[in-house]
């Protein structure tokens, strides 16, 4: 007996279900994910406190111009967060990928309100809504009954909105990153927009000092108009005796909302296909004459098992995304910290700043062997020994760093107005840079953890957790303690920085080499049982 | 059931493989618990068993890849966990479920294996366009290993375990997911090997290749080796089909199931 096909409806309830349940299985029997879900719970806690005071001090002030500039721009904050911060830092919410449903009988109209509904049901969802009832909170005291009422409706409305932008947005992506080519690029430009988050902050800050609040209220007013702004601007209107604005704000809304639908709907397809498509075949490309040999090395690399090891590491670096987005961090970091901190600080702060950057370079090593993940097989069966497998890996990340290093030495010496420092920041950042790799080679070997096997640019930070990431600080800071006798001995004779630099770095890495070398030796089947993906 | 006591090894030669007691645990389950097995010199040798019975396990624990918890395994005469570079040095691994590193080209990943295994420039360089050429994954082709098809990244692991002309061949599930065409390429080459005096010992789960190529054959369920030997005496008058699901224990479907169907 065959069930007649689309004669089971499906209610929204099952997907919330679904995502539940999911939500609940992943969790069980797994500490780590219960304290990262845990300090999730607490996470969203503080948000919904700290967003539900701030939009709630307007009406306890009882300043009605204050929230005419406040909702509107703190409503599309939280818009905008939506969209970007899954992206950056938290990894998508894929516990309904609609790539599972591609098989079964749905009306894609039942799967987009089932995985609305899904979104819904989610801590970020609950704790936006309770971040943005300040403004609720706000409109009472300030206008009243029917101010609350439109605010509530406003929320509401905020709300979907969010949920729908953000799901809608990842759909498109995922569709778009289905090629690994076009991945890669993804997880670039991620690393680059990351990277500069920081600059641009103090840029931001900069320009608001200058601002007069009449401009600040005139935009507020404005983006009260657009869809990021409208939702939360609702109350205020009542409040200031436009309650004609509330339909047309309502208006705005639905159109907003249509539209999102329609564009979700359209990549939903693409993106439940997904699934069973293989992969894309590549270019067609001219063949490489060249003898194998010649193809994985450097014309300057010698010919022997090191020459190899350091080719394909200097390979690994350009062509892996996640190390070539650690190199693009460090390059947009060492260059612009330092120029921003002699904006803010002046030379000394920019000093300090390009001494950081020493101690931050080696960090993409504490977790080197996690990058290629099992690929290290290769090495163990051919049975490459330890020393000579940390020394080739050290050389090739030094080949990006050593350079990048000089370049912040001469930036930090230039916007410091110090040239003729520079010889002696270089010394230093070398020390630095000796000092973190000999601490951060043995945890490369010691703490090795694996990372999650797909090339996906939102799985960079997955997976990460706290404990992971706190051998590499360590390592930070220990380099900074570890280089300042070179620090002190360069504030009182500069001319004995570049020297006096280069030979401590070079005892300290080679004093950490060794013992990494020796570490490795004892471990390698241990090595590559840590950072095979599970 | 009969099991055939286990033989000794063959005499004359030593064997080209010999684990010995070989435990390992992962947490609490036993993967793997006391496998004892002696590979002949100059055998084709199939390890069988369903998912699970732990062949892989086994085969990177005899290869140096897992360390086991108790036992000892011995490659041609070297301990693998005594002396690994000379042990290592002899051998051949197309280990499954492992990445290769995949961001290289398949002639640079060729280039990277022989000169990790000493081999003088000029020999990884004819060598590798052999192979790529007979494995028709093209000498020229600039496709990252990560882009290739899966029985490309197959064809390509072989290459690099076969560059060194290693005197035993370790092969986990070298047919999964390699077309018809590719596979009789690789039985051909395979066979040609053991024929010049090289050894293979290759996991598998599909019968029907295990009993047109091998001479020797073990079954593994659930971590113990059920059966061993030559493949005439664990056969018998069967086929090994019947024997397999015998020893392993699987359900064979009668018919008054699924009715509805």
């Amino acid at each position: 007996m065959a069930l007649t096909p689309g004669s089971g409806r499906v209610p929204v309830r099952v997907f919330v279900r679904l995502k539940l349940r999911i939500t609940g299985n992943s969790l069980r029997g797994r500490p780590a994910r219960i304290v990262m879900f845990v300090l999730g719970l607490v996470a969203a806690c503080g948000f919904a406190i700290l967003g539900y005071a701030a939009f709630a001090v307007p009406g306890l002030l009882g300043r009605p111009a204050a929230a005419a500039v406040l909702f509107p721009f703190g409503g599309a904050l939280i818009m905008l967060g939506w969209v970007f911060l899954p992206l950056l830092f938290f990894g998508v919410d894929n516990t309904l990928d609609p790539a599972q449903f591609a098989l079964l009988p749905l009306r894609r109209r039942t799967l987009i309100s089932g995985m609305t509904a899904a979104a819904l049901a989610g801590l970020p969802a609950l704790a936006t809504l309770a971040a943005t009832a300040g403004t609720v909170d706000s409109a009472a005291r300030l206008g009243g009954v029917g101010a609350a009422l439109a605010a509530l409706l406003g929320i509401v409305c905020g709300l979907l909105l969010c949920v729908l932008l953000s799901r809608a947005v990842i759909s498109a992506f995922a569709t778009a990153l289905r090629s690994r080519r076009a991945r890669d690029l993804a997880t670039i430009m991620l690393a680059v927009v990351t990277a500069s988050i920081g600059p641009m902050e103090l840029a931001l800050l900069g320009l608001l000092n200058r601002a007069d609040w009449d401009a600040v209220a005139g935009i507020a007013e404005v983006t009260g108009w657009t869809p990021l702004g409208a939702p939360y601007s609702m109350g205020v209107d009542v409040v200031a005796g436009r309650a004609w604005a509330v339909p047309l704000k309502v208006l705005i809304v639905l159109i907003a909302a249509g539209g999102l639908l329609l564009w979700w709907s359209r990549t939903l397809e693409r993106a439940m296909a997904g699934a069973a498509g293989g992969a894309v075949p590549g270019r067609a490309m001219a063949p490489d004459p060249r003898a194998p040999v010649t193809r994985l090395l450097f014309r300057w690399s010698p010919r022997s098992r090191f020459g190899a090891l350091t080719a394909r590491e200097i390979r690994y670096w350009w062509r892996e995304t996640r190390r070539r987005a650690a190199l693009v961090t460090l390059g947009v970091a060492g260059v612009f910290l330092p120029i921003t901190a002699a904006f803010a600080g002046g030379g000394e702060g920019a000093t300090g700043m390009a001494f950081v950057v020493g101690a931050i370079a080696p960090v993409a090593l504490a977790n080197q062997f996690g990058y290629e993940g099992s690929a290290y097989a290769t090495n163990l069966a051919t049975g490459v020994p330890g020393r000579l497998e940390v020394h080739s890996r050290a050389a090739a990340h030094a080949l990006y760093t050593v350079p990048t290093l000089v370049l912040v030495a001469v930036v930090t010496g230039l916007v410091a107005d110090r040239p003729e420092g520079i010889a002696a920041q270089f010394g230093t950042l070398m020390a630095t840079y000796g000092t973190g790799l000999a601490l951060v080679l043995p945890i490369s070997v010691r703490s090795a953890y694996a990372l999650p096997d797909t090339n996906g640019p939102f799985s960079l930070s997955s997976g990460g957790g706290l404990s992971k990431a706190l051998p590499g600080a360590a390592a930070l800071i220990g380099a900074m303690v570890g280089a300042l006798p070179v620090v002190l001995l360069v504030w009182m004779w500069p001319w004995l920085g570049l020297p006096v630099g280069l030979v401590y770095g070079a005892a300290a890495y080679w004093l950490g080499a060794n013992v990494a070398g020796r570490l490795l030796d004892r471990r390698m089947p241990e090595l590559l049982a840590a950072v095979t993906p599970r | 059931m009969n099991i055939p006591v286990q033989r000794p090894p063959s005499e004359g030669g030593t064997a080209a493989m010999s684990l010995r007691g070989l435990v390992k645990h992962f947490d609490t389950r036993l993967a793997v618990c006391g496998v004892s097995l002696e590979v002949p010199a100059g055998s084709f040798f199939g390890l069988l068993g369903p998912n699970g019975a732990g062949k892989t396990t086994t085969l990177s624990m005899a290869v140096g890849l897992l360390r086991p918890d108790a036992g000892q395994a011995v490659l041609l005469g070297y301990d693998v966990w005594h002396s690994p570079a000379e042990a290592k040095s002899l051998v051949g691994v197309l280990p499954d479920g492992v990445r290769m590193f995949d961001r290289l080209t398949g002639a640079e990943l060729l280039a990277y294996h022989g000169l990790l295994r000493g081999m003088p420039a000029d020999v990884v360089d004819q060598r590798a366009r052999d192979l790529l050429d007979v494995l028709e994954l093209g000498t020229g082709n600039r496709t990252l290993v990560v882009d290739y098809s899966a029985g490309m990244k197959k064809k390509i692991g072989l290459a690099c375990a076969l560059l060194h002309a290693p005197r035993l061949l370790v092969l986990d599930e070298p047919f999964e997911a390699v077309d018809p065409v590719s596979a009789a390429l690789i039985r051909d080459i395979l066979q040609r090997y053991v024929s010049g005096g090289g050894t293979v010992v290759f996991s598998s789960h599909v019968l029907e290749v295990v009993e047109r190529l091998c001479s020797h054959v073990a079954i593994m369920s659930d971590g113990v080796l059920r059966m061993h030997g030559a493949l005439a005496d664990v056969r018998g008058e069967r086929s090994l089909q019947e024997v397999f699901v015998q020893v392993v224990g699987g359900r064979v479907a009668t018919g008054s199931e699924l009715a509805w169907l």
